[in-house]
């Protein structure tokens, strides 16, 4: 976009076409007759190549459809209701989800702010661990699955043989062979891949924040904790909200990394709802069925990413 | 900067966390795979560099970049223009209208992609878009749209409406408000939108590998997906591949974490 | 204003010249024109083999062009899924026996295969898994022996004789335990559904008990599963698998096996050729685990016949995609994909040049029986018997895992 002078300005508009139908009523809304030329090209993408195409999808939530043949029949809610009574494998895919994104969120969340806090200054070290931090994000997760995957190994991966030779062999574990810790570990890498991520987030909300409140609180005398708590917090509430749902759904959907590192195993101990949605429409042949786990997994998401605003909301007191 | 030590500390465990995982990938690219088993973590014995070698000379390596380059640009920069665009709209309509606009597109992002993998592959296949990029392109506007009018949306909200208003009272036209004004305060948040999409587009395997068949239109996560086998991977393959497809990715970040700062501390003074 | 429609322009030309690049011309019945046939499979591996073949064929047919995909095998079905319905870009593909099949089959995925020239050309026996209903509609191509691969060299180093029966084959892995090695190299991704064949074979022998579960006629409970769940359970107990199963990888185990760190490895014939390339002066056999009295033992080993090859229903250059099914036929080519990808076929006259190919085909003579897995028609109910492997690993009792898995089977059946 070129830059133009004032009077130009006043020219193009008079170019301009005018649009003649009226889209909204509402006083308030001067110029609105353009706003929708804003929507539409975004609009018009998305509906067609996203929001259509998923609620076809879901509405084969009421089908038996297998995914291959030309016929299927409707059933109604039977999905569902094997879904949500009888079902064993789904509730310990609902379990395991929320003990990984739970994981994750607290993780990912505290390191993040805390490295944001600790790096948010432009010094050349700063620069160098934000980079470093990073990286993994830009590594594809092939590639960090695979590497964990050796990592995990009992026999030899980095992490058991590092145990070992700092004489802490007895901490030593089938990472992701134990069902019982295997979702964890999981969770490990899952923010380990992007904690660096979310810390440009908090990074860019704490250089916002205007320096001369943190200069006014130092003259009133203020400690590093009420600067934090009264300034630094409330005002990266944008940025807490948006690292926290993003986090959250993000993690909720993680995919990738489980498929190649565990595909829901040992015993379905590290199935979560993408990975078993996956293996339901895809293994199982059962896509209607898979549909309605979408719709419940889309369900879930939205009632917690709700629950988060609630909470955030409420500390923000 | 007070108690440095402490905080090189930490910075520095956390730091040889992310370093140790992945020395590994790149040591592993100088292995051959029966040195890779026999010698996991330790260094490579000889620097043997067949691996990108072959990558370079035999596979259409520069191909694949290409189209990823092609793909990735022309995705991040529609994003990018579109959802600022939906923001700057949103933020202008009345309450309950911009909600249900804002949750239109943000709902977007809870849903998992397994599901619209078959009616986007259908529909892709009726408009005659498999096998190209502009398919490819054109869904991955679709998946990341959500995400970038959550970002932007949330940052241009707090904009001062005056300004708008101001802009208006001088006769300049929404095209010019919106490019001159609320674009160039929302720098920091394209930046950020930038950079994942730029990212996700870069790396993502799902739509690619669905909808482009042959050579001339792969990408470059495709090519990895060569060397894994059913029951053997070439992993030293596999991560010079991937070490290979990251610089481009790396040199970039490192580029726009530059601008990407001085956009975001001019912002933060305005 | 202006400035938006100039944009949209550019736009417009991009589409249009970014646009199709692949050349999907070609009319099945003009031979004249140059036709492109996909080829899809999920062997990574065999890409370079491939490569060549595919190479020579396009010389002989200059107007065929065959275009090669490759999908990762746990994400085979969905990325195909789309192509089958649709009919685009899908001709010549592979697919796995068992419910893959079943339901590709079902949906009217598959072209029938009735010309005799091709069919020829395979030993009947092995195709079997690709016909239903009297009517061939895949040829499977690779044979598989999805028994324990043995260290000989280790073997006769200890003087042991391969185990007949199920008392010889726990001494032989105790005196293995004792002189250091790992009897049993067991890997968590790939091992449960691999092992547990052989250790069902002897003990129901008829060799359909795993579809008569789905159908409801037998029972994961009844006692011949569950002997097979205890035995198994027994080797873990006895420390015959290394430690920590469970979290091993089929790469590792396989690293581990070719560093001779440990005798047996409970994958398949298919992984012979990958251990010799780690570890070129290894020597390696086949064994299966006899859970029986030998008197009692039927079977010797399991085989399985994969990599199903068929032409798309929906495909437009049906005839092409033949043509190529039958090149990869010949017994010439055959040969030359064996040696280089070290696989056994079920193509007729294969030469095989390798140590490790040549012991493998000597099981051809012996008493095998089709992978009892691949007997199930339902993937879930397979799922469930994987499991009940995992679960047993992980210190469950037999009876119980047992139990567990029939629930699933019969929560399937109401569904």
């Amino acid at each position: 976009m070129s830059l133009k002078t004032n009077t130009s300005i006043q020219e193009e508009e008079k170019r301009t076409p005018s649009f003649s139908f009226p889209l909204f009523s509402f006083k308030n809304i001067s110029k609105n007759r353009h706003l929708w030329l804003f929507f539409l090209p975004g609009f018009v993408i998305y509906t067609v190549f996203f929001a259509l195409p998923t609620l076809s999808a879901l509405f084969l939530s009421t089908t038996d459809w297998n995914g291959l043949s030309s016929q299927f029949s409707f059933v109604g809610f039977k999905n569902f209701k094997e879904l949500l009574t009888n079902d064993a494998i789904f509730t310990q895919s609902l379990t395991n989800n929320l003990k990984f994104t739970i994981g994750v969120l607290i993780f990912q969340t505290l390191l993040s702010l805390g490295f944001a806090l600790l790096l948010y200054r432009n010094s050349a070290w700063n620069t160098f661990y934000r980079s470093l931090f990073f990286v993994p994000t830009i590594i594809s997760s092939v590639s960090i699955a695979f590497t964990w995957n050796f990592m995990y190994d009992p026999n030899i991966g980095g992490v058991n043989l590092f145990l070992s030779k700092i004489g802490l062999e007895h901490w030593t574990q089938s990472w992701i062979g134990n069902g019982h810790i295997a979702i964890y570990s999981l969770a490990f890498v899952q923010f380990w891949a992007h904690t660096g991520q979310m810390l440009i987030i908090f990074v860019a909300g704490i250089q916002a924040i205007p320096s001369e409140l943190y200069e006014a609180a130092s003259i009133d005398g203020a400690t590093r904790w009420q600067k934090f708590k009264r300034i630094t917090w409330p005002l990266l509430a944008p940025a807490t909200t948006m690292v926290v749902a993003y986090t959250t759904i993000q993690s909720f959907k993680a995919f990738d990394l489980i498929i190649a590192m565990t595909n829901g195993g040992p015993s379905n101990s590290t199935e979560i709802l993408s990975t078993l949605l996956y293996h339901e429409a895809f293994i199982n042949f059962r896509f209607g069925y898979a549909s309605a786990i979408s719709v419940v997994f889309m369900i879930v998401i939205a009632l917690l990413t709700f629950l988060q605003f609630r909470v955030l909301r409420l500390t923000k007191m | 900067m007070k108690q440095n030590p402490f905080r090189h500390l930490i910075l520095g465990i956390y730091g040889l966390i992310i370093l140790l995982p992945l020395s590994l990938v790149l040591l592993t690219t100088f292995k051959t795979t029966p040195e890779l088993y026999s010698n996991p973590i330790g260094l490579p014995a000889g620097w043997n560099i067949e691996n990108y070698k072959q990558l370079l000379v035999n596979e259409p390596i520069f191909g694949y970049i290409k189209n990823s380059v092609i793909v990735t640009v022309f995705s991040t920069f529609f994003i990018l223009w579109f959802s600022s665009m939906i923001a700057y709209a949103i933020i202008q309509l009345p309450q309950k209208l911009g909600w249900i606009v804002y949750g239109f597109f943000v709902c977007g992002m809870i849903v998992p992609t397994q599901v619209n993998m078959i009616p986007v592959f259908v529909l892709m296949n009726k408009l005659g878009l498999v096998n190209t990029l502009t398919g490819v392109i054109i869904v991955s506007i679709s998946f990341l749209l959500p995400i970038g009018v959550f970002i932007i949306t949330g940052f241009m909200k707090t904009l001062p409406k005056e300004l708008f208003e101001a802009a208006r009272m001088d006769g300049a036209s929404e095209w010019k408000i919106y490019s001159k004004i609320a674009l160039r305060l929302s720098i920091p948040s394209m930046a950020t939108v930038g950079i994942f999409s730029f990212v996700i587009v870069w790396n993502d395997l799902l739509f690619p590998l669905l909808l482009l068949k042959s050579k001339e239109v792969k990408t470059l996560p495709i090519a990895l997906l060569d060397f894994q086998g059913e029951f053997l991977t070439n992993y030293p393959m596999l991560f010079s591949a991937v070490v290979l497809s990251s610089i481009p990715l790396l040199i970039a970040y490192v580029f726009l974490q530059k601008h990407f700062i001085s956009g975001m501390t001019s912002g933060a003074l305005k | 204003m202006k400035k938006l429609l100039i944009l949209l322009a550019m736009l417009t030309v991009i589409v249009a010249g970014c646009g199709k690049n692949s050349s999907t011309s070609g009319d099945s019945s003009d031979s004249s024109k140059k036709v492109t046939i996909n080829f899809t499979h999920w062997r990574g591996e065999d890409t370079k083999a491939f490569d060549s073949i595919i190479e020579q064929f396009e010389k002989k047919n200059p107007n065929i062009h065959v275009e090669m995909t490759v999908f990762p095998s746990d994400s085979y079905q969905s990325q195909i899924q789309g192509s089958l319905l649709s009919g685009e870009g899908i001709d010549v593909f592979a697919s796995f026996p068992g419910s893959q099949f079943e339901t590709i089959r079902k949906a009217n995925g598959f072209a029938k295969l009735d010309n005799q020239n091709l069919l020829s050309r395979f030993d009947e026996k092995l195709i079997q898994a690709g016909k239903a209903d009297n009517t061939q509609y895949a040829l499977p191509y690779q044979l598989v022996y999805n028994i324990p691969v043995y260290n000989k060299g280790i073997f006769e180093k200890l003087n042991l004789d391969v185990p007949k029966d199920w008392n010889s084959f726990l001494k032989t892995s105790e005196t293995l335990k004792k002189n250091g090695y790992t009897p049993i190299l067991f890997s968590g991704d790939v091992s449960p559904s691999q092992f547990i064949n052989p250790m069902i074979m002897n003990n129901e022998p008829t060799n359909n008990a795993l579809h008569e579960v789905e159908t409801g006629k037998r029972k994961l409970t009844d006692e011949w599963f569950i002997k097979t769940l205890s035995q198994i359970k027994e080797l873990n107990d006895k420390g015959y698998f290394q430690k920590d199963a469970l979290g091993t990888k089929k790469e590792s185990a396989a690293a581990l096996f070719a560093q001779e760190k440990g005798a047996m490895l409970a994958q398949g014939s298919y992984m012979m050729a990958t251990v010799k390339q780690q570890n070129p002066k290894i020597d390696q056999g086949l064994l299966a685990p006899i859970t029986v009295d030998q008197d009692k033992a039927k079977y010797e080993g399991v085989h399985t016949t994969t990599f199903l090859l068929g032409v798309a229903e929906k495909s437009k250059h049906k005839e092409a995609a033949k043509k190529f099914l039958t090149f990869l036929a010949d017994p010439k080519i055959s040969s030359e994909y064996a040696n280089a990808t070290g696989q056994l076929l079920t193509v007729k006259d294969v030469k095989y040049d390798s140590p490790e190919l040549k012991e493998s085909a000597k099981w051809k003579d012996k008493k095998t029986v089709f992978q009892p897995r691949f007997t199930i028609l339902n993937e879930r109910v397979s799922k469930a018997v994987e499991t009940s492997v995992q679960d047993v690993l992980s210190g469950m009792s037999a009876k119980k895992a047992a139990e567990k898995a029939q629930g699933e089977v019969e929560r399937v059946a109401k569904n």
